[in-house]
């Protein structure tokens, strides 16, 4: 009868191991990498890897199929210090995984070196049911659904295009929505700002906005910044987001979310309109062009209307 | 369009549109995608960037340099527009 020092000494000699800051750099460097966590559902839910879909142990060769669909995708496999999971990569390995390691030091070494974890907040019953159409749609599902509510979006811009998107992400459930706008509602706005309504004429955009907004979906942690967005104030204000959205009406502020975006490493959804005309594109930085890469320098004043 | 960039971009998902502009023409109801390619020479995240800190913006909110630089490189005439 083997002891399960040799059983792990036989696993070690086919199954290669990785420790946190390794996979952490694969993680960011946008790999294609499927991160299976291997533990009993109740310590996933205590506390996991962003990245990991949970099958315990004890399902792994029955569902490992769904998680991984190309069987030649490098998986990293983990449990709580190491030693499950590394049985259970020797297992996969059998089954004719070609790449798959094992997570040195499992989850526990992963938390000691600092390294950012998420906790499963359950759904509650009205979630559930809210966000039911996106369970349906496989790319997103119950974890995209949990992504979306921890996120965080800043919306530059309460007006014509910042309007309808903001809409749309509070009903998707986009969890934190910055709403940046110094304007106040103006009778000319309504026509087509259709976050704002008559009665809301001559109070601040964020104001009307954050009310809209949390009619729509009441979860939702709207943070309204009365306020222009500025040289002094741009970086401060995107530092807490992991997404910008620039629906702004003018070059100015173009060119400075441009040009603060790509400095602070944000990510920035663009969009513009003129009339019967729009566009968009997302500018992220050092992954393709910003704006200035479009258009170096602002028209000079005049010659395109805003 | 931005919001399901912005959902794509947060969950990972699809081929958002970095590197692409799309453009809508709402009179003739027709899309159309232009390819971007970064500026080696882009005064910001080019090789030799010349912006290194928001100083050209001042403090009060950004009185960029105004040239009369042609702007039709990418065909696509820029919106100000929000």
């Amino acid at each position: 009868m083997k002891t399960l020092k040799e059983m792990l000494a036989e696993a070690r000699q086919v199954v290669p191991e990785e420790g946190p800051a390794e996979l952490q750099r694969r993680l960011a460097s946008g790999e294609k990498l499927v991160v299976i966590d291997v533990r009993d559902p109740d310590e996933y839910r205590d506390g996991h890897l962003e990245a990991a879909t949970n099958i315990s142990r004890g399902f792994l060769e029955f569902r490992v199929g769904t998680a991984v669909t190309d069987p030649s995708t490098p998986i990293v496999l983990y449990c709580q210090t190491g030693l499950r999971s590394m049985l259970a990569a020797k297992a996969l390995k059998e089954l004719g995984y070609a790449t798959v390691i094992n997570l040195q030091g499992g989850y526990q070494k992963w938390v000691q070196s600092g390294l950012p974890v998420v906790r499963e907040v359950p759904m509650t019953a009205d979630q559930i049911q809210r966000y039911s159409r996106h369970f349906l749609l496989p790319q997103v599902g119950d974890k995209g659904q949990k992504k979306l509510l921890r996120s965080k979006v800043l919306l530059i811009g309460a007006g014509g295009l910042g309007s309808p998107i903001a809409l749309y992400l509070a009903a998707a459930g986009v969890g934190t929505l910055g709403l940046m706008d110094g304007d106040v509602v103006d009778l000319t706005n309504l026509q087509r700002q259709v976050l704002h309504t008559t009665a809301d004429i001559g109070k601040p955009k964020v104001e009307s906005g954050t009310r809209t907004l949390k009619a729509l979906n009441p979860e939702v942690n709207v943070i309204p910044l009365p306020m222009r967005i500025t040289a002094a104030n741009v970086m401060d204000v995107i530092r807490d987001y992991d997404l910008i959205v620039d629906g702004s009406d003018n070059f100015e502020t173009r060119y400075l979310v441009n040009d603060a975006c790509f400095l602070a490493g944000k990510t920035n959804v663009h969009g513009s309109i003129f009339q019967f005309e729009g566009m968009a594109t997302v500018f992220a930085p050092n992954e393709g062009p910003c704006y200035r890469c479009l258009y170096p320098t602002p028209p000079p004043p005049g010659l395109v209307p805003s | 369009m931005q919001a399901t960039e912005v959902v794509k971009l947060l969950l990972g998902i699809g081929e958002p549109l970095v590197g692409r502009l799309l453009t809508y023409d709402a009179l003739g109801m027709r899309f159309r995608e232009v390819k971007l390619r970064r500026d080696p020479k882009c005064p910001l995240c080019g090789t030799a960037p010349t912006i290194k800190d928001l100083s050209i913006h001042g403090n009060g909110g950004g009185a960029c340099e105004i040239t009369s630089e042609h702007h039709a490189a990418v065909g696509v005439a820029p919106k100000a527009g929000g």
